[in-house]
């Protein structure tokens, strides 16, 4: 494809550079509520901001279905409310920029990394997606799956589309969360989201979910084990060191989400 | 009044607001654009609040840039990309 931005060596040299120079902390991965998932990146995002938290990786686990819509997103315009609320399914607004996506427990492979502005100091947005995402594409590529960058933040392969990543930059630091689809259930993501035929006007296809390439379909493995290979390529190129949430940033999550993402002000913030 | 506009290669925006004597009113302006800082959101939203909706777009362009602070980045979209969502939702289309 003519879109397809691979990374020169030189800059693969720079990013490995980069990476290697801090800690990388992986914390665990329990299942969450959706809305006190979207919330925790800001609970780490805060106390990376205090000082108190470092650079780190963390998976997200689902607790049960969502929709989560992107900070500046339309919950009318993009959601099925009615047929969501039938389907249990929660609406969750996150912090950062970009699409809706459905998610489900065992549907998808999410995962926040974190750190620094300065680990990204002179690339541009566009890069620094790039460079927040090359080890997966790496762990991906040891798997079969032959994954690239369309900018500014889609995850696309020869089997399809397999992800997208948003990004907030506040007080400092980089919060850079992906989501790969793992396997969906057919249909399921045209009737929750709606998805007009103005967005889909540059892609050449005519339905959303034929342009998906889930990864359990493109690798026969599980869900664990790509999350794991995905670690481990990590931990063994830059370090990661395991470490759980402190008591403080639990209380600061339930805080949070009673306060704000739990919040229909915040859900519904652009109604 | 309801517009969108996606921008080759970039982001959807989209556009809704009410005519009230002629001017823009009750403007929301969403989509899956990138914005930083975020709460940047309410310059673009408050650029057009009042404005009369007969001037041109060169006018319209002017005044969401104008109100944008010169750090702010907005990505995926522009205040070109807005404008032609907003002379969509004057024109009534369905998109």
């Amino acid at each position: 494809m003519s879109d397809r931005t691979d990374p020169t060596p030189v800059q693969l040299a720079d990013w490995e550079t980069r990476f290697t120079s801090v800690t990388w902390t992986l914390l665990p991965n329990p299942p969450l509520a959706p809305r006190a998932q979207n919330a925790m990146d800001e609970v780490l995002l805060e106390e990376m901001a205090a000082g108190r938290r470092g650079p780190h990786i963390r998976f997200w686990n689902w607790q049960s279905k969502a929709v989560i819509i992107g900070r500046f997103q339309s919950v009318r315009n993009e959601v099925n409310e009615e047929a969501a609320t039938a389907a249990g399914i929660t609406i969750s607004r996150r912090m950062t920029g970009g699409g809706a996506m459905l998610v489900e427990p065992e549907g998808s492979i999410t995962y926040t990394i974190a750190a620094p502005e300065s680990l990204v100091a002179g690339m541009s947005f566009a890069e620094s997606y790039q460079f927040f995402d090359s080890w997966v594409l790496g762990a991906l590529r040891e798997l079969g799956v032959d994954a690239w960058y369309v900018p500014l933040n889609d995850i696309t392969s020869t089997g399809g589309k397999v992800g997208g990543a948003a990004q907030a930059r506040k007080h400092g630091i980089a919060l850079h969360h992906t989501t790969c689809a793992y396997s969906m259930a057919p249909g399921i993501l045209t009737s929750i989201l709606r998805i007009g035929k103005e967005k889909l006007s540059d892609k050449g296809v005519t339905s959303a979910d034929k342009r998906v390439g889930p990864l359990r379909q493109q690798t026969d493995l599980d869900r664990d084990v790509i999350i794991n290979h995905m670690i481990e390529y990590f931990r063994s190129r830059y370090g990661l060191q395991s470490d759980n949430f402190r008591a403080e940033e639990m209380n600061r999550l339930d805080q949070l989400v009673a306060e704000k993402y739990n919040t229909p002000a915040w859900v519904y913030a652009l109604p | 009044m309801h517009g969108e506009y996606k921008t080759p290669g970039g982001k959807l925006v989209v556009v809704d607001f009410d005519v009230v004597d002629g001017r823009f009113k009750n403007i929301v302006i969403s989509g899956d654009f990138f914005l930083y800082p975020e709460e940047e959101l309410s310059a673009l939203t408050n650029a057009l609040e009042g404005v009369d909706i007969e001037l041109d777009d060169e006018s319209f362009t002017e005044r969401i840039r104008m109100d944008l602070h010169p750090e702010t980045e907005l990505m995926g979209t522009s205040p070109e990309g807005i404008v032609i969502a907003v002379r969509r939702a004057l024109a009534g289309g369905e998109v």
